[in-house]
């Protein structure tokens, strides 16, 4: 320890954390490079406009780039699969969030609304996979009995994913209802508006911004999405050209022949992750664009004169009064719409986990060996736990990686970076390029990256290599946070003793940070427990015997559920691989929110004390 | 190890004295052209109206206002004989010039541990030595009877007049010569704030104090020394009875019988 002297020791300290920022930044531009490396060649062969443009997909797996092309590589059909399964999901995901949203904040009762929430947020940590089999297992033969197929199609798919973005549409819009100026509710009641007029016609147009950003954030999960969809969508290289028309997104294409594409088409699977990414990419620079505006709009608005304010309110209500004797019915239509929604989808998520439960939890009572039973190959006698090893393995490689560099980053970030630093601004806008790619596309990477890397066939570490640059925005994100929430004056005060840098960082800082920190620890590890996508060319999708090493290939949890409820024949143990994603996920959830709960109580002072 | 602050450490006197100081916020001249002696072991208050510059050069002292991005500081502050802005060991000036800040800053800690972090920064880590150091620290801070039975309890849990003590014992810990203190009054109850203020006399036996406050009557009180500010020049600066008797300045009069500020 003598060897360096405390201001070489504080140099290095930066380095290191520097370092670590960089590797953010590296990580976004090689995934780039790959991507674009490998699909180039495709480009060139197909053509780009023959490729976006042409509406025919009938790869030959023989196809090289040497010799003439045989097959045909067009994506029109899935692009216009992928952009008709959004709108559905908006339109039901969407507008069913939306009227939560204004359910929980202005019409349910405040005990009952806090539960909702809570029920809400743990439901979005659900695996995709787990909303998939569902579908597969409930919607698919409800649906049936109207269909004239087995009920999958963009109606199937529509609802699936407008359930899963749920969540997301229905926190964000609510975090902007809450916003809204408490003033602005009382000056209309004080001009006779009623509530339910007053909810509609000035609360939520006051927060119209932060209700679009929540849906373009609903779009962007909706584009990315890869295995509930590829479940129930039937998959077949068409237009969807009705609600049980089966059809196929880009990211379905990618999964379903991967596995065993030849060179060009390949190739020309790569490219779908491309123009996916491009999609993708887009959403994102508008949710940026618009939810910045939406700060500027809310810090103009606080500026403002408070008195200006209030009589530009009142005399847009006055304009609206009359408006509003016709407008009655429209909005007594939306109150009905609020209550029945916010019911609708606590019933929906509800019945997800209920009726999962329900099929899976006899079944595992009856066979509890399916957990921890010797796995045999004979088809009898399949076991998860190859799985949840495999699993495990996954969890601790990737959080071993991700969570140093995530937590070095965030540090980098926050104590040192100065704002106008371009260096900084590059390794934030990294950061939100990889909180923004799907994760089909991280599975892309890591197949082309890390899999030729470790060997050319797919292991253990090659897929949580892959998970954990998909774990760092997170982890990134919340220790920010956490450490943004310690006050400087605990910073300014260890300096003033005479303490370093590094030392105020690590005895003030990161132990306040600290359940913060471990909150998003587990959060990432609720995240590798549910992906699957990036883990299918990785790792491998194959159930086998318990992997020896970290070089072995292996199913996990989420990836057998996939495999298991594929294959017509294992529908029970699909059932208990469900029942035991959904309890480790929730549990997961449930112990981050307790401990980001502490962290806040622990900044008031509320810990020991008295 | 133990020692490798102690072998190189700058020795530092206990009287400040300034020329020609100026400070720049990006474009915005915070401080103007100021000069000041500041003696030792006495108490040396600065007043002014808010935004006169007077904690922003007080900063200047142990230099925490390196922390503010576009911050410039020129002229030359010496401590004894020491170039403060030279080359020196920034962390070893701050163990010298310790500060209390307006609001009180513990640690989310225990109160030993709050009174034995500025100790430990300095490799001080045998019990005995620290046990001795914290109940010195809160003797000299007033508050060892208060406190002594719940040194392992959290700092969060203590009033506000505590707290502030608390930081003021924390700051003693590492024996400084000279203390800062930033309105350290500002956000107390009238107790408290005697109790702060009977403590600054009782600390000149040892150490030199230089107050920011907005309350005439607190620099009256406590200060031998006053300095008033306005627009980021030392208007008029000596012995507290002649600025409160007899100021030399038409503004200082105007402001220290209330007419502006």
């Amino acid at each position: 320890m003598t060897i360096l002297s405390a201001k070489n020791k504080e140099k290095l300290g930066k380095a290191v954390f520097a370092t670590a920022a960089v590797v953010c930044v590296i990580a976004v531009a090689a995934i780039f490079a790959f991507l674009i490396i490998k699909s180039i060649p495709a480009f060139a062969k197909i053509g780009v406009f023959e490729f976006v443009f042409g509406d025919n997909w009938s790869p030959d797996r023989l196809d090289t780039y040497d010799s003439p092309l045989s097959g045909t590589y067009g994506i029109l059909t899935m692009i216009v699969g992928t952009l008709s399964a959004t709108v559905g999901a908006l339109m039901i995901g969407g507008i069913l969030g939306y009227f939560t949203a204004v359910f929980l904040v202005f019409y349910c009762p405040k005990k009952l609304g806090r539960i909702l929430s809570a029920v809400i947020n743990l439901l979005a940590g659900i695996p995709s996979v787990v909303y998939g089999f569902f579908g597969i297992v409930f919607l698919l033969p409800l649906l049936s009995n109207i269909a004239p197929n087995n009920g999958s199609g963009l109606l199937a798919t529509s609802i699936i994913l407008g359930i899963m973005i749920l969540p997301t549409v229905v926190s964000l819009s609510k975090t902007s209802l809450e916003a809204v100026p408490r003033a602005y509710y009382e000056g209309s009641v004080a001009l006779g508006a009623t509530h339910s007029e007053t909810v509609f016609r000035i609360m939520s147009p006051a927060a119209r911004s932060g209700i679009t950003a929540s849906l373009i954030l609903g779009i962007g999960r909706a584009l990315g999405e890869t295995m509930a969809v590829v479940m129930v969508a039937g998959n077949a290289p068409t237009y969807p050209d009705g609600i049980f028309s089966s059809f196929r997104v880009l990211t379905a294409n990618i999964v379903m022949e991967m596995g065993y594409a030849g060179e060009v088409q390949e190739g020309a699977l790569v490219a779908t992750g491309v123009i996916l990414l491009f999609f993708v990419l887009l959403v994102n620079v508008l949710f940026r664009l618009i939810s910045k505006k939406a700060v500027e709009k809310s810090v103009k608005k606080q500026k403002s004169h408070r008195r200006g304010r209030i009589s530009a309110l009142t005399k847009s209500i006055k304009n609206n009064i009359s408006a509003f004797t016709y407008k009655i019915k429209a909005v007594s239509i939306c109150k009905g719409m609020a209550l029945f929604s916010g019911i609708l989808a606590a019933v929906v998520l509800v019945l997800v986990i209920g009726f999962i439960f329900s099929k899976g939890m006899p079944y595992l009572i009856k066979n509890p060996s399916i957990i921890y039973g010797k796995y045999e190959f004979a088809s009898e006698n399949i076991t998860i736990l190859p799985s949840i090893i495999t699993t495990l393995y996954a969890v601790a490689i990737s959080l071993i990686i991700a969570v140093p560099i995530g937590i070095m980053t965030a540090i980098f970030l926050n104590e040192y970076a100065g704002r106008d630093n371009i260096l900084v601004r590059i390794i934030r806008s990294a950061i939100d390029i990889l909180a923004g790619v799907p994760s089909i596309v991280y599975g892309l990477f890591g197949m082309i990256a890390f899999v030729p890397l470790l060997g050319g066939s797919g292991s253990i570490l090659a897929g949580a290599l892959t998970v954990s640059i998909m774990l760092l925005p997170t982890i990134v994100r919340s220790t920010e946070e956490s450490l943004k929430s310690v006050a400087d004056a605990m910073r300014e005060g260890s300096l003033a003793l005479g303490a370093g840098k590094l030392r105020t960082i690590f005895k003030i800082v990161l132990p306040s940070a600290l359940p913060g920190i471990l909150s998003a620890v587990i959060l990432s590890m609720g995240r590798v427990i549910s992906e699957s996508a990036p883990f299918l060319y990785t790792m491998g999708s194959v159930i086998t015997s318990i992997p020896t090493g970290i070089m072995d290939s292996g199913a996990t949890l989420a990836v057998a559920l996939y495999q298991l409820s594929g294959e017509g024949w294992y529908i029970n143990e699909a059932y208990a691989t469900a029942v035991v994603l959904i309890v480790l996920v929730l549990v997961l959830n449930f112990s981050a929110e307790v401990l980001a709960g502490k962290l806040s109580k622990k900044l008031k002072g509320e810990t020991n004390g008295k | 190890m133990a020692n490798k602050h102690s072998e190189q450490r700058t020795l530092f006197g206990q009287n400040i004295s300034v020329t020609g100081a100026n400070l720049w916020y990006g474009d915005f001249h915070a401080v103007k052209n100021i000069s000041v002696e500041i003696p030792e072991r006495k108490v040396t208050a600065f007043i002014g109206p808010s935004g006169c510059g007077k904690s922003t050069f007080l900063k200047c002292f142990n230099r925490m206002n390196d922390l503010v991005p576009g911050c410039r500081v020129e002229g030359e502050f010496k401590i004894g004989d020491v170039n403060i802005y030279g080359k020196i060991d920034i962390n070893d000036l701050r163990r010298n010039v310790g500060m209390v800040f307006q609001k009180p800053n513990p640690f989310p800690m225990s109160v030993y541990d709050n009174i034995a972090y500025g100790p430990r920064t300095f490799d001080i880590h045998k019990r005995s030595v620290l046990d001795e150091i914290v109940e010195t620290s809160l003797r000299q801070a007033a508050m060892w009877d208060e406190l002594k039975d719940r040194l392992d309890k959290s700092a969060l849990g203590l009033s506000g007049g505590q707290q502030q003590r608390l930081c003021i014992a924390r700051a003693l810990a590492v024996k400084p010569g000279i203390i800062l203190m930033d309105e350290p009054t500002s956000a107390l109850d009238p107790i408290s704030t005697g109790k702060i203020e009977e403590l600054c006399e009782e600390l000149t036996k040892t150490t030199t104090i230089v107050i920011v406050t907005h309350n005439m009557q607190q620099a009256t009180r406590i200060s031998d020394k006053t300095g008033f500010f306005l627009l980021g020049e030392l208007v008029e600066f000596g012995d507290t009875d002649d600025i409160f008797t007899d100021p030399k300045d038409e503004r200082t009069e105007r402001y220290i019988t209330g007419r502006f500020g």
